[in-house]
């Protein structure tokens, strides 16, 4: 009688334990299923306009994602094709090898980032400006030679936007002077990322992020139902702990940054780097880093890069007229952000760098 | 009461029944499951992942030390893989910026006149968990 009464009990616990370990299992099924199954972020780099890209898109099937991001990135060799400087096959050599000579009839992609650098132009009053070409390939920061002053003296008188003379109805650009050149350098990378954005969102993704670069553009939100999440890098970093200077939450905005950290050489302790100052020829001193925040790469690359040139004060001013956010490292080191910045930017500060807003 | 308790302390001193071995088995199968689960779920920084010219070509393990030469589109770059790192050894490019990029444990490495990517994986996730892109 005891005998039975024991084995009846330990049946009993048996069957507890597998209750048990079907609630363990259970549990574990449901916490698997809160990490996103349904809707993941599909990464995938390459190398065009001589430089990293990196296109994400969030899909709930990676097929999808696949085609999107890969017509994403042809969109981005066509532009790539239309607007390379060192390429002689492309729309803009046709363009530039045709200064003082005769108007050149382009395609619409051609036209529309030679009429929004111009706009760049006019707004920081010439303190961006396509037709630096001329300047710039006088400088060889591989090689790290400077220029003759003599040279940049002379060809100061070939930069001038004022010079580019569009033709709305016939598609077509003249440059009035010969030897002229427009090195669309400082846009094309935005330019490419609104267009690459563009085509993933007809391709049905309602989520990802386009990097040219150090041109970026977000549009929807993360599997997780957050934005996404921008480092802006330290231009003095001394190691990777401090690469980071500050980030910012983006949805459905472009942020741009230009710096003189990027391809530069330093001689008799004077820094020379590739944000040529249109109005003199030599590297804009202003600034170490110029970060611009809007709705378009197409502003935010060239701003970042006018207003690197305009220097803190001045840019300053500009981007809050405009209504445009921005972050200014100064030549001291010195962090300044526009008003509508603060609290949505999360600095992580840097030795040496004090905040000023 | 008192004889209760007695009874109770009685059960407890009792050798071990075929419900207990069950019950410790259940619990190993839990815990190991565990690991299997959390293995799953955060994926370690296990695996270089080499592209040339946007393709696939090589997968190694970061573990082992290797050193392979790479066709790029202008030359061999050499990635030397060591104590979990990774470096680009050597390279046909103008200005070898990929080498003084030196040993990475995280991220990539980029050359872009050899079109040679390097990529750590996993880790490369980790590093996304807190930020998407870099400006600048």
């Amino acid at each position: 009688m005891k005998e039975k009464l024991k084995v009846k009990s330990s049946k009993l616990e048996v069957q507890k334990i597998f209750l048990l370990l079907a609630t363990c299992y259970l549990l574990l099924a449901t916490v698997s299923s809160c990490v996103p199954q349904k809707e993941k972020v599909y990464r995938k780099s390459k190398i065009l306009m001589d430089t990293l890209i990196t296109i994400s898109a969030v899909s709930d099937s990676g097929d999808k994602a696949d085609l999107a991001i890969e017509k994403a990135f042809s969109e981005i060799e066509k532009l790539d094709k239309l607007l390379n400087f060192f390429s002689d096959k492309s729309e803009l050599s046709e363009i530039n090898k045709n200064a003082g000579k005769k108007a050149v009839k382009v395609s619409p992609e051609t036209f529309e980032v030679i009429e929004r650098a111009i706009y760049a132009s006019e707004k920081t009053g010439g303190a961006f400006d396509v037709t630096i070409g001329t300047e710039i390939t006088l400088w060889d920061f591989h090689n790290k030679v400077k220029p003759e002053d003599k040279a940049i003296r002379e060809r100061l008188s070939l930069v001038n936007y004022k010079g580019i003379l569009l033709n709305k109805r016939a598609s077509s650009v003249y440059l009035n002077k010969k030897g002229m050149l427009i090195d669309l350098g400082g846009i094309a990378k935005g330019y490419a990322a609104d267009k690459a954005v563009e085509v993933m969102k007809k391709k049905g993704i309602k989520s990802g992020l386009v990097s040219v670069a150090g041109d970026i553009k977000a549009f929807g939100l993360k599997p997780d139902g957050k934005p996404w999440k921008i480092g802006i890098k330290n231009p003095r970093a001394k190691n990777e702990d401090d690469e980071i200077m500050a980030t910012i939450e983006l949805t459905d905005m472009a942020i741009s940054t230009s710096g003189d950290y990027e391809r530069y050489f330093i001689i008799e302790g004077k820094r020379y780097h590739h944000i040529l100052n249109p109005k003199t020829g030599y590297p804009a001193d202003g600034c170490r880093s110029v970060s611009i925040i809007a709705k378009d790469g197409a502003i935010t690359d060239p701003f970042s890069t006018g207003i690197f040139t305009l220097g803190a004060e001045k840019g300053m001013k500009l981007l809050e007229e405009m209504g445009l956010d921005g972050i200014i490292v100064d030549k001291d080191g010195k962090i300044h952000t526009t008003s509508n910045l603060r609290g949505k930017i999360e600095i992580r500060g840097s030795q040496g760098q004090k905040r000023n807003n | 009461m008192r004889l209760e308790v007695r009874r109770g302390k009685k059960e407890i001193t009792e050798g071990t029944t075929v419900a207990d071995k069950l019950l410790i088995v259940a619990l190993m199968i839990i815990s190991l499951s565990g690991f299997i689960f959390i293995k799953n779920v955060f994926p370690q920084g296990t695996d270089v992942r080499i592209e040339v010219n946007g393709k696939s070509a090589y997968r190694l393990p970061l573990n082992t030390d290797t050193t392979i030469s790479v066709k790029g589109v202008i030359g061999d770059t050499v990635v030397e893989i060591k104590n979990r790192k990774v470096r680009i050894k050597e390279s046909p490019c103008p200005n070898k910026i990929c080498i003084h990029n030196g040993w990475v444990d995280r991220g990539a490495i980029v050359c872009l006149p050899n079109k040679v990517m390097v990529f750590i994986g996993g880790s490369e996730d980790r590093q996304n968990k807190t930020i998407d892109a870099i400006a600048g």
